[in-house]
């Protein structure tokens, strides 16, 4: 394309109905086209990782749920995994499972909400969507019984979980991992074969595995790319490595990879989930641990693999009560990172469905 | 009928005034548009009404579009247009071409009706005799007309192909 | 585990099932309303019944109070003008004025109850309840809707063109409203029959172009220009399948009038869309995208263009533009109903039930598959789109075109019953629609089975050795 018209500024967002949140991007277009692009974040900063310097441990979980709100039970995990290290805190059995359960549960939501705003993004008018959100509602049933908080859960604690499910909790947990894959199945048949919807996303946004590590991208953005990459494989926490599930893995990279990616990952989870179900021990759920926790001095980085990617922890404990150096390292900055990259000479449409396929969370950007 | 046919030549002629007096040239297009519907009008109002749509379809629907994209590619089209000297020649010809017709018109014999005679028509409809004619007496003309079309079409093709560099593959 | 009870564990699930279906809500009807709906039903009958008498009997029949067809009231009203010795304009006007009050009572019928119809549909279509709480069944959301958007404050913006700006929610109806001129209702409920109908139609449907490029042009804003110059880009190739496919049409039935192509249809008892398969699939689809509708509403889509050419119109001004397209969409489906489904005719059963009730049934049908479309679909790209108008919907509509002239001749020139030529030309026309379609889709490099390659599970887990271990093993 070599047009002459005269390039134009179009300002999206930060109120844009798909930045996924308070998120702006300058753009520079040619008529339909991106000539370049400004992306510009910190719409939501709330200054995270300078306000937990000022808190315990404890304190620093509900952190996590703010950073990537689609995925409080990721974050949380990652975190609590982290001050267990650092302090050396033992978890029962019982509570690991738990944990599991959560966190695949949390990515289960978390993939229908991706993959329904991409589909939204798209253009279907919010039916895969909604529909994928009758699940994600389940879900947040589940942690609601348990937790009492739907999205902000704040349930891990070091040395275990905060609290044990309910009873109702186990039959309606069945319910959900019985009717999971019949409701993947109906999501499949309605986009994966669906002409329009390969039309917008085959060969759309494509990442090589080399520009993909060269990017450090994480979750299903790299495995989408075609690199098998899962931290619940490559170094396995809690129980993972007692579950037998497989990582899905793109073979082109584009945004339909992604998406289908997310997809059968999530029947991985379901089967994890069963497994899950099947395994776990009776016990307590916690260890006692010190309300005001003071780690040896020290450091650790602790890592997650989250529904977006890899979800790590920098600690750094100077033998207080609070951290001396909290980071989070998000999964959704560095994928965004490779925008400019990609929407640079793709259509305004294109980019926006690239940006949906990337799943960014504007909380844990901004933190 | 009286009526129908003062409104309307009302409109054509007050929104072809407004278009020479509009500043800007979109103002300018929107009044051309409701010319063009109001002589469409006064064509329907003749029982012509093959010629009354395909004024509405060709002019008020295409030509204005051609128009939009004609002012929408020239740079500083909607500046204001203030007074050239091109205005003294254009009244010339205005006047001239106003006064020929104003004369043809006056001076030819018309085959006036008035009262009964009035909705007595020679002809039902006007599409199949215009089809007949377009086929028929007027085919060259027809064939020639559409040939140019194609030629237009493609040359408009031709124009807006991507040319590739010399030595340089897609 | 403990003993205690199951209970729905959040107030919405508690909600869930305190819930009651509509069926179990009837059967909590009391006897005596029972018995008062079961009488009702059964007067309903018997006056049915009555009517069919009178009906069978032909006494009906032009009968000003003969209300299957309401063009009667007029014609009478008319002969009983000119008896009377009125001036000629005087039934002229009135007639006009019935007609016009009848085109713009079912427009702004529709505009009524139209987005609640639409988001009702839709939201069943996507497992949630929809408008329920504003009056019966949430029926006046719409007069809530209209009369918030009306109390809101106007913005304009300051580098707006004042003059164009103000225009454009107005000229977009004018179209809207003009289009409904010559649907025939009934026999003679048609206000406008011309016999160029089908080109009066297409002009029309030209002039909508204009409204929205101003609408974009004067907003003075990037996402406004481009969702007009888009749906104008649009709107002007899609005239071109549109105009072929109606071509089509008039070719089979040799009139351009739109009651004599619905008397064509029911005199061979054959709707068109069974002869024309393709042409009316062509004129479906193109219809999408001149009234922009999913999948074709790139002119205003959402995600992309925040709302295309109306961003910059914010209350009443929004509203009107939104209820154009509802407005729209049911002329569409009056379009459709008229040229590819029969009109107002459902082989003999418009003798029973009044032929407008008929359209709208279908005009009601043909929206349906709107909503459905919407509530399924992903959008196209405005490339796409453009090239799935010129190199696929053109090429193929004037084959279609060149096949119908030779079918035409072939059944003008037909002695025996039409059944025989129509069903030969059906099952040529469906048959190489399918083989048509199938071979130019191919030749344009249409290839599902690679498209639809799928991620595959990992054999390693790894960096950038075990992907290219992948991709070698």
């Amino acid at each position: 394309m070599n047009s002459t018209a005269e390039p134009y500024v179009l300002n999206i967002g930060p109120q844009h109905p798909s930045t996924h949140g308070v998120f702006r991007v300058r753009v520079v277009m040619d008529g339909e086209v991106i000539r370049d692009l400004d992306m510009i974040v910190g719409y939501l900063h709330r200054s995270m990782e300078k306000l937990a310097e000022e808190r315990t441990y404890t304190q620093n979980i509900p952190f996590t749920d703010r950073a990537d709100y689609l995925a409080a039970m990721s974050g949380n995990l990652g975190l609590a995994l982290g001050i267990e290290r650092l302090a050396g805190i033992d978890v029962p059995e019982r509570a690991s499972y738990l944990r599991v359960i959560f966190a695949e549960l949390q990515r289960v939501a978390s993939h229908a909400m991706a993959n329904g705003t991409l589909v939204s993004d798209a253009g279907a008018w919010q039916t895969p969507l909604l529909y994928m959100f009758r699940e994600r509602e389940k879900i947040l049933d589940l942690f609601e019984m348990t937790c009492g908080a739907r999205l902000t859960t704040n349930y891990m604690r070091a040395g275990g979980v905060s609290f044990e499910p309910p009873a109702e909790f186990w039959p309606a947990l069945n319910e959900l991992v019985a009717e999971l894959p019949g409701r993947i199945d109906e999501y499949m048949e309605l986009l994966a074969d669906n002409e329009i919807f390969l039309a917008r996303t085959r060969g759309i946004g494509i990442i090589t595995p080399e520009d993909a590590i060269n990017g450090s991208l994480v979750g299903p953005a790299l495995r989408g790319s075609g690199v098998p990459w899962d931290l619940r494989k490559a170094e396995p926490y809690c129980v993972y490595d007692r579950f037998d599930f497989d990582v899905p893995v793109g073979t082109r990279g584009d945004v339909y990879d992604r998406f289908m990616c997310r997809m059968m990952e999530t029947r991985e989870s379901v089967r994890i989930l069963k497994q899950a179900i099947a395994q776990i021990p009776p016990g307590p759920h916690k260890n006692d641990v010190p309300l005001a926790l003071r780690p040896p001095v020290g450091e650790v980085y602790s890592r997650v693999e989250g529904p977006r990617g890899e979800n790590g922890f920098y600690l750094v404990s100077d033998g207080g009560p609070a951290p001396y150096r909290f980071h989070l390292r998000a999964p959704s900055l560095i994928n965004l990172s490779l925008l400019r990259e990609l929407a640079r000479g793709a259509s305004l449409p294109d980019a926006v469905v690239t940006l949906g396929s990337i799943d960014i969370v504007v909380g844990e950007i901004d933190r | 009928m009286i009526l129908a046919f003062f409104a309307l030549s009302g409109l054509t002629v007050a929104s072809a005034l407004l278009v020479f007096v509009a500043r800007n040239l979109l103002h300018a297009l929107a009044f051309l548009v409701l010319s063009f519907l109001g002589m469409a009008g006064l064509f329907l109002t003749l029982s012509a009404d093959f010629i009354g749509v395909a004024q509405v379809l060709i002019y008020a629907g295409s030509i204005s579009v051609l128009m939009v994209f004609a002012v929408m590619l020239t740079p500083l089209a909607s500046r204001n247009n203030g007074s050239t000297l091109y205005v003294i020649p254009a009244m010339l010809a205005a006047g001239g071409l106003a006064s020929l017709i104003g004369f043809v018109a006056i001076d030819t014999e018309w085959d006036e009706r008035k009262g009964e005679a009035l909705g007595v028509s020679d002809f039902t409809t006007t599409v199949a005799g215009i089809g007949d004619l377009l086929l028929g007496r007027y085919l060259l003309a027809f064939e020639v007309a559409s040939v140019l079309l194609l030629f237009a079409l493609l040359g408009a093709i031709v124009l807006v192909q991507e040319r590739r560099r010399a030595g340089e593959e897609a | 585990m403990s003993e205690q009870p199951m209970r729905p564990a959040t107030p919405m699930l508690r909600q869930i099932a305190e819930h009651r279906s509509l069926l179990q809500r009837f059967m909590g009807v009391s006897k005596e309303w029972k018995g008062f709906a079961l009488l009702l039903l059964g007067g309903l009958g018997l006056s049915n019944l009555a009517i069919a008498y009178v009906v069978i009997d032909g006494r009906l029949d032009g009968q000003w109070y003969d209300i299957r067809d309401l063009g009667n009231v007029t014609q009478h009203l008319r002969s009983w003008m000119q008896d009377e010795g009125f001036h000629p304009a005087v039934p002229y006007l009135t007639t006009a004025l019935l007609g016009a009050l009848g085109i713009l009572s079912v427009v702004g019928g529709w505009l009524l109850i139209g987005s609640w119809v639409e988001r009702r549909v839709l939201a069943k279509f996507q497992i949630r309840q929809g408008p329920n709480r504003t009056g019966p069944f949430g029926l006046f959301q719409p007069i809530a809707d209209a009369v918030k958007l009306m109390q809101k404050e106007v913005v304009i913006p300051r580098v707006a063109d004042k003059f164009l700006y103000y225009a454009p929610p107005v000229i977009i109806f004018i179209p809207a409203i003009l289009g409904w001129g010559p649907v025939p209702w009934a026999g003679k409920m048609s206000f406008l029959d011309l016999n160029v109908g089908v080109l009066y139609t297409i002009a029309i449907s030209s002039l909508g172009v204009l409204g929205v490029f101003l609408a974009g042009w004067s907003s003075n804003n990037h996402y406004s220009l481009l969702g007009a110059m888009r749906t104008v880009a649009m709107m002007v190739s899609y005239e071109i399948p549109i105009s072929l496919a109606l071509l089509a049409v008039v070719l089979l039935t040799g009139s351009m009038q739109l009651s004599t192509i619905v008397a064509w249809q029911a005199n061979y008892n054959a709707w068109l869309i069974f002869l024309l398969p393709f042409a009316a699939f062509t004129f479906l689809f193109a219809s999408t995208a001149e009234i922009n509708r999913t999948p074709n509403d790139i002119g205003e889509a959402e995600s992309e263009i925040v709302a295309g050419f109306y961003t910059e119109y914010s209350g009443m001004k929004a509203g009107l533009f939104m209820g154009v397209e509802l407005g729209n969409a049911i002329l569409v489906g009056a379009m459709m109903a008229t040229f590819f489904l029969g009109g107002y005719t459902m082989f003999g059963l418009e003798t029973w039930i009044p032929g407008y009730l008929i359209l709208a049934a279908k005009i009601g049908a043909v929206y349906f598959l709107f909503v459905w479309l919407r509530g399924t679909l992903p959008r196209f790209r405005l490339d796409q789109l453009m090239g799935y108008a010129w190199k696929f919907l053109i090429p193929l509509s004037v084959v279609q075109v060149l096949l119908v002239a030779v079918e035409a001749s072939i059944f003008a020139r037909w002695e025996t019953p039409a059944l025989f030529p129509l069903a030969a030309f059906a099952l040529l026309n469906l048959g190489l629609t399918v083989e048509m379609v199938r071979r130019w889709a191919h030749a344009l490099g249409y290839a599902p089975e690679v498209a639809q390659q799928q991620p595959v599970m990992a054999t390693a887990i790894g960096g950038l050795k075990a992907a290219q271990k992948m991709r070698g093993g």
